[in-house]
């Protein structure tokens, strides 16, 4: 299934490469990817695309949530989202 | 990057140092004392030198303050490695034989990507480090300067967190907060990245503050706060008491969270045997009656039988990892009902579907259940249940050739275990003499057993039983190692005597990769590549003499177990044994890759409740 996360992510060295590290790490595919700024200029918003099946959205979700420096991790999609 | 906020500072009390004039070296080890560290790890460099010199000052001055002479006592002494991975398994062993953050400084490039293996096995086994490494200066950060490694995307895949501090103004909220995150939550290693330009920068300490990060705080608040409603005590006592083979699966949470008190006192309520991961293995008194000791690939015949019978899992800091549940729709495949315990959210479910979880610490779900479950008088009727366990326990002990010629690896644990019986720090290496001595010791409390669980990393013992030993200088510390194990970080018997620590090192030598060799006749038709050592030329006890072990002998007739152990385990100082065992010793019982626990096989001496159909599914692909 195709899924779209909103991350929230603190603007630190090394957080996007994180970000990105932990999706290649554990197997899953990004196929879109857009970095934007928010009105906090501390604050980055990652809009990610990728395919994958809901048991591996959930660990995906509760993965990304153990980066220190992701503020909030969104599935807009579903009942998910946090 | 920019300035994240500073957490208000809740203490009253203004730290002494306030406002004072200091160096970014400075700041660092005055957060280091702050923080009680006792001990560093490390080895020196380049871009680290501020630091050290900034220990070595600190030292003098305590030490004038204290009114010793300077080179009596050490407010923070410094281990000095053979090599960087040393520091860090040192760190870890400290940190395991302790609860507390250990502590390891290296610098730039090389310093730091040696760190990269201990770091990694620290965060798969969940141990608590600050890593601190020199970084070339920030102007030279990106131009390939000498000694240059990109430590904050190396560690950044394989740390709990890694920051680089570019900024001195943060430098001294980021060394605080870099405790909080290794030890809070799950804990794990967090790298510190300090350029050097930041260590001279001129700065004003502050004596409190962390950095915000908001995301992690909100979220362990959350963890750490999470309590079990009696709706969910209801529910996981209903299930209890409709159970009739209940179980306990106990893992390293159990240690990590301070949980076996807790833990003994939901057992002693209740009644449920409790079967223990390598990593848990000290979260229950081994010798106790309901203890089913390893279960596993390498597990005691009568857990794995255990699991195989039970109805009901209570899985307590434990991951359902592929050592344990190698096939997950298999393990446990009468259970009726599956619980679990973890600090991580990302744990539940990860590999088997649970039907009651909770997400919190350890330590106080088992107290709020064992008060619930006794509040509510609820006691679960487990007679039966108990004498098969027993029966388990008596018809497939543990067990070996007795009556062999050769020194068997087991009878030597045995003849350890005899002094020891649960009360000595034991640190292995990886493979076969790591299993047997997972097998065979006791383990009566948390923090005795020092093992890569996770990374099965080679070359762990040695310096994990050094960090061990300052940890604990009154302890009995063991290394049992391997003879290929030991070679990985051989450098580091040195490290023992120059210290002058009392540790223990004992090589069960079977002349190669033991483990290797047992899955090359297991599946590559006997074909031993690479594994065997005889042709190699090292002569350990010289080694060891020539590091300045005052006792070191070599150990290879059957008549001489007992007494040499006896000398060996009494001598007051370094000392050094090898033991030429039988080198087809194999470990029992085995559930092989795709196997499940009813096919595992348990060799010639450990009973087995059935032939074990033979799995044709079996590959090596899991080593
Ligand atoms: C750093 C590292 N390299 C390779 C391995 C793969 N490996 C696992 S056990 C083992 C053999 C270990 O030999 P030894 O230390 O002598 O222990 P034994 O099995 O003989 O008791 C090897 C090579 C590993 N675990 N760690
Ligand atoms: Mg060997």
């Amino acid at each position: 299934m195709h899924h779209t996360l909103s991350i929230l992510l603190q603007n630190e060295a090394g957080a996007l490469v994180r970000v990105a590290g932990l999706f290649a790490a554990r197997g899953y595919n990004i196929d879109t990817l857009n970095v934007a700024p928010t009105h906090d200029p501390a604050v980055s918003r990652l809009t990610l695309s990728l395919q994958c099946d809901d048991a591996a959205l959930g660990q995906i979700l509760q993965q990304t949530r153990k980066l220190v420096d992701v503020l909030q991790v969104a599935h807009p999609a579903t009942a998910l989202a946090a | 990057m920019n300035a994240p906020a500073l957490k208000a500072d809740t203490t009253t009390d203004r730290h002494p140092l306030a406002g004072h004039g200091m160096s970014g070296a400075e700041v660092i080890v005055q957060v280091l004392a702050d923080e009680g560290v006792d001990v560093l790890f490390g080895y020196s460099g380049g871009a680290i030198l501020p630091v050290y010199d900034a220990v070595f000052r600190h030292n003098a001055m305590q030490a004038r303050a204290d009114g010793h002479g300077e080179a009596m006592h050490e407010a923070m002494r410094l281990v000095v490695p053979a090599n960087e991975q040393g520091a860090g398994f040192m760190a870890a062993g400290y940190a395991r034989a302790s609860g507390k953050v250990g502590v390891a400084i290296v610098t730039s490039g090389p310093g730091a990507t040696n760190m990269v293996t201990p770091v990694r096995d620290s965060m798969a086994d969940s141990i608590p480090l600050v890593v601190i490494c020199g970084q070339v200066g920030t102007a030279a950060i990106g131009s390939d300067a000498f000694q240059e490694a990109p430590v904050s995307n190396i560690m950044g895949a394989c740390a709990k967190h890694v920051f680089l501090v570019t900024d001195a103004a943060q430098l001294e909220a980021t060394v605080r907060t870099a405790f909080t995150l290794a030890r809070s939550g799950r804990p794990g290693p967090v790298v510190v990245d300090v350029p050097k330009d930041v260590q001279n920068t001129a700065l004003s300490f502050r004596g409190a503050g962390e950095l915000a990060l908001a995301g992690y705080r909100t979220r362990l608040r959350a963890v750490e706060q999470a309590t079990l409603g009696d709706a969910d005590c209801a529910a996981l006592f209903d299930a209890l008491m409709q159970a009739k083979r209940p179980l306990i699966y106990a893992g390293g949470g159990v240690i990590a969270a301070e949980a076996a008190d807790a833990l003994r006192g939901f057992v002693d309520a209740f009644g449920l045997p409790v079967a223990t991961t390598l990593m848990g293995l000290g979260g229950f008194d081994s010798t106790d009656p309901l203890a089913l000791h390893l279960l596993g690939m390498h597990g005691t015949a009568y857990a794995n039988y255990a699991v195989e019978d039970c109805d009901f899992v209570l899985a307590l800091g434990a991951r359902f990892d592929d050592r344990v549940a190698g096939v997950p729709e298999k393990f446990a495949p009468r259970a009726k009902f599956i619980a679990q315990v973890d600090i991580d959210p990302a744990e539940i479910g990860k590999v088997k579907r649970v039907g009651w979880h909770h997400v919190g610490p350890l330590r106080q779900a088992l107290e709020r259940l064992t008060a619930w479950g006794r509040a509510h008088g609820l006691q679960p009727q487990l007679a039966a249940w108990h004498a098969h366990v027993a029966e388990l326990k008596r018809a497939h002990p543990m067990d070996y050739d007795r009556t062999s010629a050769l020194v068997q690896p087991y009878a030597v644990i045995e003849a350890i275990n005899r002094h020891t019986r649960g009360r000595a720090i034991v640190s292995t290496g990886v493979g076969q003499h790591q299993m047997w001595a997972a097998q065979y010791f006791d383990f009566r409390a948390p923090r005795h057993w020092l093992t890569s669980g996770s990374m099965g990393t080679m070359g762990f013992g040695l310096p994990a039983a050094i960090g061990a030993q300052f940890a604990q200088p009154r302890k009995l510390v063991i290394d049992v190692d391997g003879d290929a194990s030991i070679r990985m970080n051989l450098g580091e018997l040195e490290t023992v005597t120059t210290y002058g620590l009392p540790i223990k090192v004992v090589v069960l030598n079977n002349v190669g990769d033991g483990m290797v060799r047992q899955w090359q006749k297991l599946y590559f038709k006997g074909r031993f590549a690479a594994s065997d050592k005889s042709l190699h030329k090292k002569d350990f006890v010289l080694a060891a003499q020539a590091d300045g072990f005052g006792w070191a002998r070599r150990l290879q007739r059957v008549d001489e177990l007992e007494p040499v152990i006896a000398e060996f385990l009494a001598f007051d100082g370094p000392a050094f044994l090898e033991v030429m065992i039988d080198p087809d010793a194999g470990v029992y019982p085995m559930v092989g890759p795709g196997a499940s626990y009813a096919q595992m096989i348990t060799g010639d001496f450990i009973a087995s409740r059935a032939a074990p159909a033979t799995d044709e599914d079996a590959t090596s692909h899991m080593f």
